[in-house]
């Protein structure tokens, strides 16, 4: 990616494209960036020798053009209604605004173009799908201030993320739907506090990206795929693997750390029922992770002969290596940076 | 506290080591005498730092726990033997250990919960990594689910508290009290469902079967005692619900406990019934347990620690036959005493333990937890009295089936018992019978 000048061009676009939204100040400025960033994440997409991402890239440009025509025909709206398009009371345009952001995050009940996207992606793509793009939509919720509406795309995201996954046998559809989930959990963040959805923002965006940077380097798209790979190290197999359950956020591993916050916080704000769906879907998701993982985890099982050997460089192994025992301890090694918070 | 955990940390580059494997068992012994000279018999917590410390009730339960992972390593010879993936499960059976050294030895109530829930990982990795059959990752999965399922709502509860008490400290908890049946369910669940009570035990006998003999020995030893020490941890908290609801649970023990003992006399399976066994026993814990009279309370414990060797015991008397024979069937694991005379004896011995014969510590928690129980109601009598019979049965069932009779037929060749494994059939029936001698450690806690 990066020996294409034209690809440094465009995601230094994508980036000035978040930045200029995220520090707008009026919803014009805000509108712009998106669609800044939106044009230029579509050459990122393209690839000469997949015809599947030209479908992707296309499906992309549709759904978020449609949601950016939206997202200014309100803000153009709010603009006639009180000459001030900064702040927002009108329930009504608010929430036309709202379901516009959730579309482009991929949130529930809009989030049907975004496992489909993502089969037609490269990892790295799926990645910045995954993660950066998101920063946009999300900071512009955070804005808003329609909790109702809010609270139904939250359930309905993790309960979409956590159905959704487990008849999945592709990879990326996993790692799409578990965004999904993760979403739900960050705009449910976002009901708190934005600091808390950063911290969850960040932490998931680091364990995301250890394991697409895994698939990346080893080509991996399927579930078969898992249980001829990597047979000639299983105890390192097993280590990568405990990524997943740290992406699960269970506990000793560093994925718990942002559940952790994000359940004690709802908790003090009494929000019981909303929290019981978090924990539920999130089981569920789980329980797909887990079947991910079945391959690294069960030592013994009866093998194909024609396994091939996965090569890595030294380079990649010893990054991968350092992100992987961060994701493992870093539950333990954050207790010693403690008071730094 | 902080030497054992720094001591734990530091045998994990070893377990890397090749040809380790002794020496990592005898640096866990060797811990485990270490930790023996801690105890100063206060009842309030000691040997405090890092959030860390113990008290007389994660004494006892810390001190199992190194007991019987070092015999785990004792009885699992056959994965160094093999070389099946040996180092990673030293360096698992380590983690596990310093996870449950962290669950019994912290202080406070949330970091109880994190690594009580941490502690499920490698005991997950021990069945999937190193069970027999495919059947394993039903096992794990049913685990994994049982306990998660009800112990996120717990999250839930502890956040409730600590928002409420200001404080996760056991020691200052005791002065708040809490009126309120939700908050009563979700932390009393996930408690039941580890022990396992009746009804949601179903996740056990399926993780023993599949699991290797040292994750059965993990799981009956003290997994199951992770709900009981958490238990008896809250209760005080939720002394006024649990009078109010705590007949639920001990009627639905006692009267399970019956159910699964019958079950039990009809099992084949070695493993399935000293598991269903365990079940039983632990119903009578948890009976005794929420009666929250003084001799509940201390039998509760009692009980834990005892049944924790002796079913850990039994399961590897189990595995010496099955590794033998290739078999857990009670059809074909017949006969032994032809074969093995010496080992009938150590079968003999476990089995009376498990029935609680005199001077096993069995005894001594089963006489506290019953005078408990029927001083709480005296119908329970009845199911009392089932329980003890029916619990007498089924290991006179297991020890007669497996010991009497004909050899079965079909059965080459084996090795008598070896040393190691009259060691390993020693060191778990000598305490058993030795700490009665000074009760008032694994009674007396409260």
């Amino acid at each position: 990616m990066f020996n294409n000048s034209s690809k440094i061009l465009f995601i230094t676009m994508m980036i000035i494209g978040t930045l200029i939204t995220v520090t707008s100040n009026s919803w014009l400025g805000a509108w712009m960036g998106l669609e800044i960033n939106l044009l230029s994440f579509i050459p990122l997409m393209s690839d000469n020798n997949n015809f599947k991402s030209t479908e992707a890239s296309l499906k992309y440009f549709l759904t978020q053009a449609l949601a950016s025509t939206v997202l200014l025909f309100a803000v153009i709206l709010l603009m006639l209604k009180n000459n001030l398009n900064s702040e927002i009371n009108e329930s009504f345009i608010s929430m036309i605004m709202l379901s516009t952001l959730l579309l482009k995050s991929g949130a529930a009940p809009f989030h049907f173009w975004f496992p489909n996207l993502m089969e037609g992606l490269t990892w790295m793509n799926a990645l910045m799908l995954m993660t950066w793009q998101k920063i946009a939509p999300l900071m512009l919720i955070s804005y808003l201030n329609l909790k109702n509406l809010l609270m139904i795309s939250v359930i309905l995201s993790v309960i979409v993320g956590a159905i959704g996954g487990l008849n999945q046998t592709s990879l990326r559809k996993l790692m799409a739907f578990s965004s999904i989930n993760h979403l739900g959990w960050m705009l449910s963040a976002l009901t708190i506090s934005e600091s808390i959805w950063m911290i969850y923002f960040l932490f998931y965006s680091f364990l995301s990206f250890v394991l697409t940077f895994m698939f990346n380097i080893f080509k991996l798209f399927h579930l078969n795929q898992l249980f001829s790979w990597f047979l000639q190290n299983k105890i390192l197999k097993f280590t990568l693997f405990m990524n997943f359950l740290s992406l699960g956020g269970l506990p000793p591993f560093l994925g718990f750390l942002p559940k952790w916050i994000v359940i004690q916080q709802l908790t003090f704000c009494n929000q019981y029922f909303q929290l019981m769906i978090l924990l539920m879907s999130t089981l569920i998701t789980l329980f797909f992770y887990l079947r991910i993982c079945y391959s690294a985890f069960m030592l013994n099982y009866s093998e194909n002969n024609w396994a091939m050997n996965s090569h890595i460089n030294n380079f990649n192994m010893n990054l991968y290596t350092i992100m992987t025992f961060l994701s493992i301890f870093g539950l333990f090694l954050i207790s010693l940076f403690y008071f730094m918070f | 506290m902080l030497k054992l955990v720094f001591f734990l940390l530091f045998l994990s580059p070893i377990c890397f080591i090749n040809n380790m494997y002794w020496m990592v068992q005898i640096l866990l012994f060797f811990m485990s005498f270490i930790f023996l000279l801690m105890n100063n018999f206060s009842n309030y917590f000691s040997e405090i730092s890092y959030y860390l410390g113990c008290d007389l009730l994660s004494y006892g339960l810390i001190l199992l726990s190194l007991w019987i992972c070092s015999l785990m390593l004792l009885a699992s010879e056959s994965v160094n033997k093999y070389n099946n993936y040996s180092n990673l499960f030293l360096l698992n059976i380590v983690i596990l250990l310093l996870l449950l050294v962290l669950t019994f030895s912290s202080m406070s109530l949330f970091m109880f919960y994190l690594f009580f829930e941490s502690s499920l990982i490698p005991t997950l990795f021990l069945i999937l990594g190193w069970g027999y059959q495919p059947e394993r990752l039903q096992a794990g999965i049913y685990l994994l689910f049982y306990t998660l399922l009800v112990s996120l709502p717990m999250l839930i509860g502890i956040f409730y508290l600590m928002n409420k008490m200001g404080t996760m400290n056991f020691y200052l908890m005791n002065n708040f009290m809490f009126n309120y049946d939700l908050l009563y369910f979700c932390m009393m669940c996930a408690f039941l469902v580890k022990m396992p009570m009746f009804l949601v035990h179903l996740w056990l006998p399926k993780a023993h079967v599949e699991a290797p003999v040292s994750g059965s020995m993990i799981l009956a030893g003290i997994m199951l005692k992770l709900g009981g020490y958490g238990m008896l941890r809250v209760v005080s908290l939720l002394q006024l619900m649990n009078l109010k609801f705590g007949f639920v649970w001990i009627s639905i023990s006692l009267v399970g406990g019956v159910l699964v003992s019958l079950i039990c006399l009809r099992q084949t399976d070695l493993k399935a019934l000293i598991a269903y066994s365990s079940v039983a026993h632990m119903g009578i814990v948890l009976a005794g347990l929420l009666t929250m009279s003084y001799w509940g309370l201390c039998g509760s414990y009692s009980l834990m620690i005892a049944h924790g060797l002796c079913s850990s015991g039994l399961f590897c008397l189990a595995n010496v036959s099955y590794e033998r024979l290739g078999s857990r069937s009670l059809l074909i694991n017949k006969g032994m005493l032809n074969f093995m005379p010496a080992m009938a004896l150590w079968w003999f011995l476990l089995s009376s333990a498990n029935m609680a014969a005199p001077p096993t510590l069995n005894l001594l928690g089963e006489i506290s937890l019953l005078n408990s129980i029927v001083s709480w109601s005296w119908v329970s009598m009845i199911m009392l009295s089932l329980l003890s019979f029916f619990s007498a049965a089924y290991t006179l069932y297991l020890y007669s089936f497996s010991q009497h009779g004909k050899i079965f037929s079909g059965v080459y060749s084996f090795s008598g018992g070896k040393i190691r494994e009259y060691l390993l059939m020693m060191l778990h029936w000598l305490p058993l019978n030795l700490l009665i001698m000074k009760s008032d450690m694994c009674l007396l806690w409260l």
